[in-house]
């Protein structure tokens, strides 16, 4: 298509988007919550995410020593230990040491050793700190292994619970956007189908006359696009908006909860969110458009 | 030879054989009558021909290339050397008489100074001067067709398809388009033009090709035959 085209299409895009007010209106509309509510599951799941690798990366590994081993040999654990990838710090603790730990949770530490009949039943132990969240389960894993050391917890239970519901989120997350993007693509079909019906007559007198495919499509295409166009930027304008606010209450209110700063990812999710509405909008057209198109 | 039907058969999804084995040859230049009763093949014949629809079998040739697979591209400018007038006008009636026009120039993508002279042209030359900000609706049915056959024209097509053009106009009016069909015609313009009115055939001493029941049952100049 010339330059020339181009003058006669973008005119008739944006009077067909004029002329066909309420459709636009509601197929703007469905952009906007179908894209404002992926991007609230978007952002939750990366906070989510975010908070989850926090928990791991804080998690202490406590390898128990075995009641036999004698004093003299935990210099020779600790070192092992100690030379283990990924290990950022260990510290030993002593059963006495292990015990005043817990025993905030029961009430005193006499208190805890009464409910026992008088006796500590913990073991000397070493605390490990890994330096990612992936290192804790491999270095759990050698240190069980090696001699001298009886068991080892690291509250693996808590932190698969927290990973198997972000990723029953995420999955949640995944079909309902599907879903949304399906409702949204289906509007806007239907908004340029609108507009295909309304200009048939136009569209078979262009064909008769030879205009070329793009011609004809170009002008439902550019409608699509501008749907999807303004549909994106309002959903990141209130998704944004919300996450704000939600980030300012919880700042206050919800302390232990980490959010990320809204800087540091509104111009990924913004630039990726408008990307999928401008694609919703075109695939809309394109799919009303496909009977259309052969002259 | 600019047209050609090499044993072109039409068969309609519901078996209805609207051509059956034609053979016609139409040279540049020429003004050919394609007569016979409705549901004869006249409109089924010029479908083919600007490529509306597909032969069944047989093959069109224009200008010695066959018109049966195309690219787009091959399309787009088959079309843009034909112009075509309907019974029926076919027109944007909400629209203008210039806008109904300048679609034809617009389509094929030529510049709005380019159009703005050529559409006073085509109405001059089709006898509706001054009319171009009518809008179609308010028309007569004579000056409806005139805007149509302006539009057909309007980037001087080789070929000019005219299905049953006068059909819904009075015996004058009808005259007067057929005059204005003829001097298309003297400017080089192959005219194609199916008809069943006897009196404008009688009237052109032109070629009269006749069809029945789907085949060409006369091929011969001046008067009507069926």
């Amino acid at each position: 298509m010339n330059r020339h085209g181009f003058s006669y299409v973008v005119p008739q895009a944006f009077s067909s988007l004029r002329i066909n007010g309420w459709m636009t209106f509601a197929a703007i509309a469905t952009i906007a919550i179908s894209l404002f509510l992926c991007l609230l599951f978007w952002l939750m799941v990366i906070n989510i995410d975010a908070n989850a690798e926090q928990l791991e990366s804080n998690v202490e590994i406590i390898g128990y020593i075995a009641d036999e081993i004698p004093q003299e040999q935990y210099n020779a654990i600790q070192s092992k230990i100690a030379a283990l990838s990924g290990v950022s710090s260990l510290t030993y603790i002593s059963r006495e040491e292990g015990l005043q730990r817990i025993a905030p949770r029961f009430g005193t530490v006499e208190q805890l050793l009464d409910s026992m009949g008088g006796v500590n039943p913990l073991p000397n132990s070493f605390s490990v700190k890994a330096q990612s969240p992936e290192a804790v389960s491999g270095i759990a894993g050698q240190m069980a292994a090696l001699e001298g050391i009886s068991e080892v917890r690291y509250g693996e239970s808590e932190v698969e619970k927290l990973f198997a519901f972000t990723s029953a989120l995420r999955f949640a997350g995944i079909v309902i956007m599907a879903l949304l993007a399906v409702a949204a693509v289906f509007l806007v079909a239907m908004t340029t189908r609108i507009s295909v019906y309304a200009r048939k007559q136009e569209i078979m007198v262009m064909k008769w006359v030879g205009a070329t495919n793009w011609f004809i499509r170009c002008p439902f295409l550019l409608e699509g696009i501008v749907l999807g166009l303004v549909g994106s930027l309002l959903a990141v304008g209130a998704a944004f908006f919300v996450y704000y606010k939600a980030s300012a209450y919880v700042a206050c209110s919800l302390s232990f909860i980490v959010m990320l700063p809204a800087s540091a990812l509104w111009l990924t999710v913004s630039l990726i969110a408008v990307g999928v509405g401008v694609l919703m909008g075109a695939i809309g057209s394109i799919v009303s458009l496909a009977r259309f198109l052969n002259v | 030879m600019l047209i050609q039907a090499v044993n072109v058969t039409k068969v309609y999804k519901n078996g209805l054989t609207a051509l059956n084995d034609i053979n016609l040859c139409i040279d540049s230049g020429e003004f050919v009558f394609l007569t016979g009763q409705s549901g004869a093949g006249k409109s089924t014949l010029i479908r083919l021909m600007f490529r509306e629809d597909q032969p069944t079998s047989g093959k069109i040739l224009i200008a010695g290339r066959s018109i049966s697979r195309l690219s787009e591209r091959e399309t787009v400018a088959l079309r843009r050397n034909s112009g075509v007038v309907f019974q029926d006008f076919r027109l944007l009636e909400k629209n203008s008489v210039f806008d109904n026009v300048a679609i034809t120039l617009k389509a094929t993508e030529v510049p709005k100074e380019q159009i703005k002279l050529r559409v006073p042209e085509v109405l001059e030359q089709v006898g509706l001067v001054g009319r171009e900000k009518e809008p179609v609706i308010n028309l007569s049915g004579g000056e409806r067709q005139r805007v149509a056959v302006a539009r057909a024209i309007a980037n001087k097509p080789m070929i000019l398809y005219a299905d049953e053009p006068t059909g819904d106009l009075d015996p004058q009016t009808s005259m007067e388009l057929m005059k204005l069909f003829v001097e298309i015609n003297n400017q080089q313009t192959t005219v194609i033009m199916a008809t069943h009115d006897r009196e404008i055939v009688n009237h052109f001493n032109k070629r009269v090709v006749t069809l029945a029941s789907g085949r060409i049952v006369s091929d011969r100049r001046g008067g009507f035959r069926l």
